[in-house]
């Protein structure tokens, strides 16, 4: 112990006094330049063998100290690289003084040199790849469409990274689906890596998906100004070394670091405009009624009629949907400072970004405070200890949405366009929702039925969040002997969102009032060692590394969840505040104890090898066998290498084709093992609201509802991947192709119904369903033109993936119940892919069979055509099915830049969604209420096959085909007071196309370098950004928007718009400056 | 050990887990730190009660109010399935199914063994009731169910014959009432949230639901009004016995349709039906008041109230039972007096009416007394086509006389037929059939 307390001076001597040793070392220094000598700024010059070097600053310079002890006069190899050139290397002698050696760089349009991080401690360069890493760098990240979101950020950026962002508004969850849905239960989000340490990214809404408000999903926390570069891994080759944490794919995210040299500050500061994408979905002609008769009202306590199916407008009309947005303005200020001298780096920052949102009122945003400090110091010439610590702070205010009498625009959109919203306060200081427009008294409102006033509705001060995080880790990386490396890093991540949402007194939804406090706490905390080897064979033809580690992981997260029924006193929104309440708690603890080894190889820099497995036990895993192996092996051949091709010229410059194979898993539910007893009666709890509890007198227990299962086994995911990479002219382009083959087995169905007359148990959780993900990915990017003044990029990116449930376990569907409507349920039925919508049509040739006159119809009549009976209206067929697939046919996107020199881009990026179902039950409820602009048809005649409904229906036959439904106005209303709207049976109806083109970003970039911003305070570069977003969609959608997702990441099931709030379109300018 | 101390361990081990090797396993990531797995007879019972108030009383006693013209689908899912009659299995999602989950049959079954192995015979005889009252229930509401398979771990049970079911529910019930008659041992009187172990309310509760049961069965049965008048003349004898839902104003524990109108909002939804307000003005019935508000827009403040003990089995319905029962079979001496005993309850004056007219007024005085009780007023419908409903469906009748299976059942019991090959407009597939004419001999419009 001795000697290692006097080891320990030396070191901190050595790291206080380094001028000491300073006589002996070498000085290693130059210059990059590109090949028209101008100063390559941020090129990394290193040592690789010794793990030392340096990044070039603002003049194109280098310099970095290797230590006396580590001088013999030998020979090394110095390389430099920077993204977008072709990386050089030259060998040195190192001697103790000062070494000098310049670099010019030629621009390489491939990025085939640039480090793709693979995840548990390896990385390697792109041209070594075996398997599909996309990568997106901080500039891609910040020209997005929503960088708020880093999740969103990352839309249309690799092909089958698919990504919905739930609305435009601030706070909002996005999904990120990679290569379809490996499993039938949870969201399948891929798993998130921030420097070698998972975080959570779940999204939990306080009162459901489907009503509440907007809740972020949590990785949106991480300030996306902090992040360097994001590798995705997409297939089970790839992502196997995270074992049954990796079945959906893993984001693995990089943040800045700083470097030796020059202290860098960036400031950077943007504003960006936010309006909504609005269409004119509603009719603006016929007032409030029935019958054509005036429903309306305005005597002391009366209820108007819920419908605009009265007379036509004499007097003003609205607009409901315009009347309700503004322009929202998010701020975003971000600055950091980095550096580092040779032995300690740094990069401290700040950001802030307040967001106010575009729902007029003052509840309608989020704002998000980080600050990260990221260290690292070298003790000995081999032993580096790191640090990383960032603290986040959110808060929001939301307006209620979807699903909900409480809801915006559910109140809003079923007003009828006669009646005026805007002046929402009565005389005694009382919301005027339409159908109750004078009330008298708050208890009054307890009498009657009717939706709130959308403008009561965003002046509702009720919902919130606060959530404080940090994420930390600290980490060792210790250069053990030249060939092996150790490094290990413990982190945490930790945080506490606290919640409220209250309907304040004569809330539609709860007129005596009520108050939610939602609180959740989540702690994970993670142990990786990770041993490298590397050694060379046949003079370093052969390289190999070999990777050991170990993770330990422990997630800890509790909730409690309080709802307190009837306010006392109109404010405070408190729990203090209410007349009873009801607590629901739930907490649960998971451990995963898993070990990993991988082997690399590059034979000849022509054929690279990689081997791994992973050994992964969970505490969720069956007790009958709690450890499970997920192997992995991938080879790729750089072709274009063994036919002599290597300095990547010609027309072929780059050739290389790879297959791999891997394996990934997901764990079971937690305590899915146990089968226990509930507090909540089951009986009464279908239907609206009807929830009863057993904690009456002594307290009553009823059987739960699912059967627990002791042998529960991790999803397993098998994925075969072949790609070819191309490099063409000289490398100015690139080409890449990828077909992967993904079966699932043993998939874990959470709810698989059980019958409860046998059983006593509604559902269970079991293994055994199969499902397969096919698809291809293609991109191509190319540099057509370059020179000193212009130059041209484009890009285009194609994804296609196709989803099938082969075995459900003997059931033909699972519904997912909280994913949507009577009429339109989220489910996985067999033969199609999961997150399919299920629900009733009309009776229809080849798909009705129980309904004999419609079968003896059909005979010798096309599939799907309509049938009409007597009266000259479809009839329901009452068994269910399929009605739509939100899941796209494929997505694809382009993009382009024009560069003018070096001071000016212009760059523009569209992204094309082609299939994918939406279920508009929007629409379907506004014709009900006669409000939609489709009800405007009402005076005309209406034939189905003819003019109602002929998008969906156009063939019709039957007894009344051809014959006219609808002759007068009521007779519309009547149609879709039943079957034909939205709250009659029928969903089918309602299901669109929802295949778009959107033009999500196009920006101009002006780069300042040289004396100006010299002169106004000595920055080395300004830069100044104009940008729009969203700017136009292109579709056939007659929704507000075909991104509707209105459960956002919280649902399985994507493609179910009902009320959902609209997405934005934005105007940016930002500023940044540089020193 | 701490999960962070286990975290240190390992962290310091570098590797050798020796110290950690339970890291897996134990504590709570073993056992669910959230729900109990063993319960009492007691938390049975209650488990059992709650159920049981959730099925009579939920969103099936809406749909079945909107179906007997009691209440209107106005509203949303209410007036464009419900009142047009586009039912699905949508509609009843979950009623089924919690017939036999938790608090349901299976419960039912685990406090009877219980029970049993407790030797308390009493607490048996209760079970039982709440076992008959479950599966009668259940074939009132859906016809033909599984009974006799119920819960043998039998895959796709079979659906027993709706009068066979009704002849099981009679026997268990016999059966309760034997053992009701035991002595009570500790326990039951504190854990019982419906009658505090009261044995005589149990036993005349057991004899109302024979009746009741009995009187279901009896246009296929002729010996069915003898039977259900021998029970009523043992059944619930005055309102201290009445089987209410002992609702209160905590939350989660409130009357359905506060829950329904004012916690979930849907107020205006279901609205009382116009004909059925008509009924009762013209009669100058004080029950008008009592039901529903002056505008008539709504239910009224008494039955609208969070904490409003709902009656789901009543002393009005098994004196009306006896009037009936009397009345069919010939005594209508009896029949008259137990009308005017029922009448007296609620302030009215006595009737003197004889024959076909004092027919009408037991059918009437059911049809009223029957709002909101359970499915009462739907099932005097389907027995008697009383009142003579008008059909309000979109393609106008008939009445759906049952709900449909619950989806997941279906698809989980090879038994139970699609729903469009088992039409709902059936009270089951064979017997009992649905009325075919009124109490006056008119044909029955909604058939």
């Amino acid at each position: 112990m001795g000697g290692f307390i006097r080891r320990g001076a030396f070191v901190l001597i050595a790291a206080v006094m380094p001028v000491v040793a300073s006589a002996q070392e070498a000085r290693v220094t130059g210059r990059v330049t590109s090949e028209a000598a101008v100063p390559i700024v941020g090129a990394s010059v290193r040592i690789g063998a010794m793990g030392l070097g340096a990044i070039t600053g603002n003049d194109g310079r280098y310099s970095f100290f290797v230590p006396a002890a580590r001088v013999s006069g030998q020979s090394v190899v110095i390389t430099a690289r920077l993204l977008g050139y072709t990386e050089q290397s030259a060998t040195i002698t190192l001697r103790a003084g000062t070494i000098t050696q310049d670099f010019t760089l030629t621009t390489a349009p491939t990025r085939l040199s640039q480090v793709v991080v693979t995840g548990e401690g390896t990385s390697t360069t792109r041209e070594h790849l075996t398997t599909t890493v996309n990568s997106v760098d901080t500039a891609q990240l910040q020209r997005a469409a929503q960088p708020q979101n880093v999740v969103s950020a990352l839309a249309a950026k690799a092909p089958n990274v698919v990504i919905r962002t739930q609305s435009g508004e601030p706070g909002a969850s996005a999904s990120i689906k990679i290569r379809g849905n490996a499993s039938l239960t949870g969201t399948n989000q891929p798993l998130f890596v921030v420097d070698g340490q998972p975080v959570d990214n779940s999204t939990i809404s306080t009162n459901g998906g489907d009503q509440s408000t907007v809740t972020q999903n949590r990785v949106a926390d991480i300030n996306p100004n902090d992040i360097e570069s994001i590798d995705i891994l997409k297939g089970a080759a790839a992502s196997a070394i995270y074992g049954a944490r990796a079945a959906n794919g893993v984001v693995l995210i990089t943040t800045k670091r700083g470097h030796p040299g020059q202290t860098r500050f960036t400031f950077t500061s943007t504003e960006t405009f936010d309006r909504v994408n609005t269409k004119d979905i509603l009719q603006h002609s016929y007032g409030q009624g029935r019958n054509g008769v005036d429903g309306s009202c305005n005597t002391p306590d009366c209820v108007a009629l819920r419908w605009s199916w009265g007379p036509l407008i004499s007097g003003p009309s609205y607009n409901h949907l315009e009347e309700i947005f503004d322009t929202g303005l998010t701020a975003d200020n971000n600055l950091s400072v980095s550096g580092g001298n040779e032995r300690t780096t740094f990069y401290v920052s700040g950001g802030l970004t307040a967001q106010n949102g575009m729902i007029k009122g003052p509840n309608n945003k989020y704002n998000r405070a980080t600050a990260r400090l990221k260290g690292t110091h070298e003790l000995t010439s081999r032993l580096t200890i790191g640090g990383n610590f960032n603290y986040i702070d959110t808060r929001g205010n939301y307006v209620q949405k979807g699903s909900n009498v409480s809801g915006l625009l559910l109140g809003a959109l079923r007003t009828p366009p006669s009646y005026n919203n805007q002046d929402y306060l009565n005389d005694v200081g009382l919301q005027k929702p339409y159908r109750f427009p004078d009330a008298t008294s708050p208890t009054s409102f307890t009498q009657v039925g009717y939706y709130d006033n959308p403008f009561f509705v965003l002046n509702s001060p009720g919902n919130r969040s606060e959530l404080g995080r940090s994420i930390a880790n600290v980490n060792v990386d210790w250069q053990a002997l030249d060939w092996l490396r150790v490094q290990y890093t413990l982190g945490g991540d930790y945080y506490n969102d606290s919640r409220l949402e209250a309907l304040p007194l004569t809330s539609a939804g709860d007129p005596y009032g009520n108050v939610t406090r939602f609180d959740i706490n989540n702690l994970e905390i993670d142990h990786n060692l990770i041993a490298s080897a590397k050694h060379g064979f046949r003079n370093d033809n052969i390289n190999t590394t070999l990777t050991l580690g170990q993770n330990l992981n422990s997630r800890r997260y509790r909730q409690l969840f309080t709802f307190g029924e009837q306010l006392i006193a109109p404010t405070p929104l408190s729990l203090n505040n209410t007349t009873s309440y009801q607590d629901n708690e739930f907490k649960s603890l998971r451990h995963i104890e898993g070990y990993f080894g991988q082997l690399e190889a590059d034979f000849y820099n022509q054929v690279d090898v990689n081997v791994g497995v992973r050994e992964d036990g969970f505490s969720t895993f069956g007790s009958s066998k709690q450890f499970h192996t997920f192997p992995k092996a991938s080879i790729a051949w750089i072709f274009t290498n063994t036919l002599g091709n290597t300095d990547q010229t010609g027309i072929l410059s780059f050739g290389k084709v790879r297959a791999a194979y891997g394996e990934t898993g997901k764990e079971p539910p937690v305590y899915g093992a146990i089968t226990a007893l509930s507090s909540q009666s089951l009986a009464g709890n279908y239907g609206y609201g009807d929830a009863i509890n057993t904690r009456f007198g002594p307290g009553g227990l009823v059987t739960g509802a699912t059967l627990g299962n002791n042998a529960l086994r991790p999803e397993r995911s098998r994925e075969a991947e072949y790609g070819l990479d191309l490099g063409l002219f000289d490398q100015r382009a690139d080409f890449s192709f990828t077909y992967y083959d993904k079966r699932t087995s043993d998939v874990i169905l959470a709810a698989l119904p059980v019958n409860a007359s046998q059983t006593g148990a509604f559902q269970t959780v079991q293994n055994g369903a199969k499902l397969t993900n096919q698809g291809v990915e293609i991109s191509f990017n190319a540099r057509p033109y370059t020179s000193d003044l212009v130059s041209w990029d484009l890009g285009f990116q194609y994804g296609r993936n196709r989803g099938n449930v082969t075995d459900l376990l003997g059931a033909q569907f699972i519904p997912y119940n909280n994913e949507g409507f009577t009429g339109a349920i989220g489910s996985s039925t067999l033969g199609y892919a999961p997150g399919v919508i299920r629900g009733k049509d009309f009776a229809r040739c080849g798909y009705t069979t129980t309904i004999q006159e419609v079968v003896d119809a059909c005979v010798g009549k096309p599939t799907g055509a309509l049938y009409i009976d007597a009266s000259g209206t479809p009839i329901l067929d009452p068994v269910d099915r399929v009605i739509g697939d939100p899941n796209p046919k494929y997505t694809m996107s382009f993009s382009t830049g024009l560069h003018f020199g070096q001071h000016i881009s212009l760059s523009g990026l569209l992204d094309v969604r082609k299939g994918g179902d939406v279920w508009n039950g929007t629409r379907g409820i506004l014709d009900y209420f006669g409000t939609s602009v489709e009800t405007l048809d009402r005076t005309q005649q209406g034939i189905f096959g003819k003019n109602v409904l002929v998008d969906k229906y156009p063939v019709v036959v039957g007894p009344g085909a051809g014959q006219v439904a609808f002759a007068t106005p009521n007779d519309w209303q009547n149609w879709y007071l039943g079957n034909g709207g939205g709250f009659g049976p029928v969903g089918a109806q309602f299901i669109e196309d929802g295949s778009f083109a959107k033009l999500r970003e196009l920006s101009l970039t002006y780069n300042l370098t040289g004396r100006i911003p010299a002169a106004m305070g000595g920055f080395s570069s300004i830069d100044l950004r104009l940008a729009g977003r969203n700017l136009k969609t292109w579709t056939k959608y007659k929704g507000l928007d075909p991104e509707a997702n209105l459960g956002g990441a919280e649902f399985l099931t994507q493609g179910l718009d009902y009320f959902n709030n609209p997405q934005v379109r934005s105007f940016v300018i930002s500023l940044g400056f540089n020193r | 050990m701490k999960t962070s101390t286990k975290i240190l361990c390992a962290a310091v081990a570098l590797g050798a887990l020796a110290g950690c090797n339970d890291y897996l396993t134990g504590g709570d990531l073993t056992n669910d730190p959230n729900r109990p797995v063993v319960a009492s007879l007691g938390n049975l019972l209650v488990g059992i009660e709650t159920n049981i108030w959730g099925l009579v009383g939920g969103d099936p006693a809406r749909t079945t109010g909107i179906l007997a013209q009691q209440f209107t689908g106005a509203g949303s899912q209410y007036q464009a399935n419900i009142e047009t009659y586009q039912l699905t299995e949508d509609n009843t999602n979950g009623a089924y199914a919690s017939v036999y989950g938790g608090g349901g049959l299976v419960d039912v079954k685990k406090l009877e063994e219980g029970a049993v192995a407790a030797k308390d015979t009493v607490f048996l005889g209760v079970a039982q009731v709440y076992e008959g009252m479950l599966m009668g229930t259940a074939a009132d509401l859906f016809g033909d169910v599984v009974y006799s398979e119920a819960l043998q771990g039998t895959p796709n049970p079979k659906l027993d014959d709706q009068l066979a079911v009704y002849d099981s529910v009679q026997k268990v019930l016999s059966a309760a009432i034997d053992n009701l008659g035991k002595t009570q041992l500790p326990g039951l009187a504190d854990a019982d949230i419906e009658y505090g172990g009261d044995q005589e309310c149990y036993t005349e509760l057991a004899h109302t639901l024979k009746a009741r049961f009995y009187m279901h069965t009896a246009e296929v049965r002729p010996d069915a009004y003898a039977n259900a008048l021998a029970e009523a003349k043992q059944g619930i004898s005055s309102d201290a016995c009445d089987f209410e839902g002992r609702f209160n104003s905590s939350s989660g524990q409130q009357n359905f349709y506060y829950q329904f109108e004012v916690t979930a909002g849907r107020s205006g939804y279901v609205i009382p039906n116009q004909g059925f307000i008509n009924l009762l003005e013209s009669r100058n019935d004080p029950r008008r008041a009592e039901y529903f508000n002056a505008k008539g827009n709504d239910l009224s403040a008494i039955r609208k109230a969070p904490d409003f003990q709902q009656p789901y089995v009543t002393y009005d319905e098994n004196t009306l039972i006896w009037a009936e029962a009397a009345y069919r079979t010939g005594d209508q001496v009896t029949a008259l007096a137990k009308l005017n005993e029922e009448r007296a309850n609620h302030g009215l004056a006595p009737e003197a009416v004889t024959g076909q007219a004092l027919l009408l007024e037991i059918l009437t005085e059911e049809y009223i007394s029957d709002f909101q009780l359970g499915y009462e007023a739907f099932s005097l419908y389907n027995r008697t086509c009383f009142p003579n409903l008008v059909p309000t469906g979109s393609k106008g009748g008939p009445i759906p006389a049952r709900l449909y299976y619950d989806a997941s059942e279906r698809q989980t019991d090879t038994s139970i037929p699609e729903p469009g090959v088992a039409p709902n407009t059936l009270r089951n597939r064979d017997n009992p059939p649905n009325a075919v004419s009124d109490g006056t001999g008119q044909a029955c419009v909604g058939q």
